[in-house]
């Protein structure tokens, strides 16, 4: 056998190791919520295929569920439309304008997004009592568009430096002000990567969990991962077949997006990490 | 032409929003919570300043000791096997394969859940009576009885390392990848040419072009795992006995209880060792050469 050969078997191996490693959970997961008996691998038991799990969950008014997904989606939507917003105008001007200390903007941004979330936590909490925003919507969309504003700048900043600066230039002398040319002229050049850097802005707001586990009490504002976190049944006993349903449901989005995006969501978290 | 003084305020104005939202939501809530840690501000009390008086008290707390030596542990033994994972698992994927694609978007799905669901599901895996680690075990003969994952010491931390592994990895084997790729091919058929075994052409240009991005994943994933919350909260909450109580996790607990002031004392103490690491991480950034 040449070596060659010896590799790319070594590589199909590899291949489909990876992918078991990265999937088995999931199909743990998926089997559980779709069983009668959440303890179906212990010998003698039946597996009894059900959609209870799902109905429960989808239904029950107890469970709160659908609360916590719209929750989730819409608090992670506006989160990424507005920090891709703001962090396009900011974008904008770090490669077009002389932003005074700009490289010291960069950095402290870049620096802003490795704080650990506990060193802050508190503090937001505190302000948002005082607030009244405890359990709303905007005690979690504020945050998480600040926490997500140095992704989204980095990302849309190495975006941007490839749109050609003549653009602009054409855009000036066309009388547009630069405002104008960010909209008409950057954002439908760089739209694929606005796009990118949105899709990630909303998996790190979707995906957070301490801010959101104290700044909400109940299910007005809770997101989806805390809610999945704190799920507990009413009689003590752990009600796994639902909760695997409703990890199963969280999943189900979430494989169809990467899998539909995989090359932009790739694109972006380089662009963010290694760029960086 | 407009002058440079009226550009600058311009191009202030495009960043203002930016900087508001950071500054009033991130850096006024961590200076915030430093000066907190310098105050005796438990819920139902009066607010009451004592200096490093909770500094102090950190010192002398067993606690706080053991969640430093897990928080380092963990680190010390998860970083590394995700990294090393990572290359093997980024090497495969910068492979011509079929199926390219779908088998990139299998590695990003675990990354791209919540932590907390992750944690849900490897909680059911580690369950002691039917959970699929036992099965598995018991199906190949592996042990005799089947394993107190989560009720163990050393269960408890292997479960965690294996369930942060099996997350973060993808995310580590991204960031290796696009170092790969731009590995140009030339290079690997020069050595082709000089007749370099497969092995010999990893360890004389793959690994030493790649050691750049392997030292950035490295820190990403060092700042990412010190301030490790999600995962432990929901997988073992801290136990047994508070064995896997993390540094922010111990944090949190003060928060929780009402106990502002010591909560933050240790806040600061894990923020002082993440902005080391990531000054660490904005020097060795290339920034400067590549955009501005």
């Amino acid at each position: 056998m040449t070596e060659e050969q010896s590799k790319s078997i070594l590589v199909a191996l590899g291949a489909v190791l990876t992918v078991v490693f990265c999937l088995s959970p999931f199909f743990y997961m998926a089997l559980t919520s779709l069983s009668r008996h959440p303890d179906f691998l212990l010998p003698d038991k039946p597996f009894g295929i059900t959609f209870s799990n799902f109905l429960s969950v989808i239904c029950s008014d107890s469970v709160h569920f659908m609360a916590f997904l719209r929750n989730s989606l819409i608090i992670s939507a506006a989160s990424a439309v507005i920090s891709v917003l703001i962090a396009s105008l900011a974008a904008y001007a770090v490669t077009r304008l002389p932003v005074p200390g700009k490289i010291f903007l960069m950095f402290l941004i870049l620096s802003v997004s490795m704080f650990p979330p506990v060193s802050l936590v508190s503090y937001l909490f505190k302000l948002m009592s005082v607030l009244g925003w405890v359990n709303t919507y905007q005690a979690l969309v504020f945050p998480y568009t600040a926490w997500t504003l140095p992704l989204s700048l980095w990302i849309l900043v190495s975006y941007f430096a490839q749109v050609p600066r003549d653009l602009d230039k054409a855009g000036l002398i066309d009388g547009c002000s630069r405002l104008q040319i960010l909209i008409k002229v950057i954002f439908p050049v760089a739209a694929p990567g606005i796009f990118s850097t949105m899709l990630l802005a909303f998996i790190f707001a979707f995906n957070e969990f301490l801010f959101a586990l104290m700044l909400t009490t109940d299910h007005s504002a809770r997101t989806i991962p805390v809610g999945i976190a704190l799920f507990e049944g009413l009689h003590g006993q752990i009600p796994w077949g639902e909760i695997m349903a409703a990890a199963t449901i969280t999943t189900i989005p979430v494989v169809i997006l990467t899998l539909v995006f995989q090359r932009r969501i790739i694109q972006g978290l380089t662009r963010g990490a290694v760029k960086g | 032409m407009p002058t440079i003084e009226k550009e600058q305020w311009k191009a202030l104005g495009f960043v203002a929003p930016l900087l508001l939202f950071v500054v009033l939501l991130v850096l006024v809530p961590v200076l915030g919570t430093l000066a907190d840690s310098f105050f005796r501000d438990v819920t139902y009390l009066p607010k009451k300043f004592i200096g490093l008086g909770n500094f102090e008290q950190l010192l002398r707390d067993r606690g706080f000791w053991r969640a430093t030596r897990f928080t380092c542990l963990f680190v010390v033994v998860s970083v590394p096997l995700e990294v090393l994972l990572g290359i093997l698992i980024a090497l495969i994927l910068n492979e011509r394969l079929p199926l390219r694609g779908a088998i990139r978007a299998c590695v990003l799905i675990p990354w791209a859940i919540p932590a907390a669901v992750s944690g849900r599901i490897f909680e059911l895996v580690y369950n002691y009576s039917f959970g699929a680690a036992n099965y598995l075990f018991r199906v190949l003969h592996l042990t005799e009885g089947p394993i107190n994952w989560l009720g163990s010491e050393a269960g408890a931390f292997f479960a965690l390392v294996v369930a942060d592994t099996w997350k973060t990895t993808p995310f580590a084997a991204i960031i290796l990848l696009a170092g790969l790729s731009s590995i140009s091919e030339d290079l690997y058929a020069q050595a082709k040419i000089d007749r370099a075994s497969l092995i010999q052409r990893f360890w004389r240009v793959t690994l030493p072009l790649l050691k750049p991005v392997v030292v950035v994943t490295l820190l990403f994933r060092t700042i990412d795992a010190l301030r490790v919350f999600d995962l432990i909260f929901v997988l073992t909450g801290g136990g047994p006995g508070g064995a896997t109580t993390s540094l922010s996790l111990f944090g949190y607990d003060y928060f929780s209880a009402g106990d502002f002031g010591y909560g933050s004392a240790a806040s600061v103490v894990i923020f002082l060792l993440a902005f080391g690491l990531s000054i660490t991480y904005v020097k060795l950034a290339r920034f400067e050469r590549e955009v501005v």
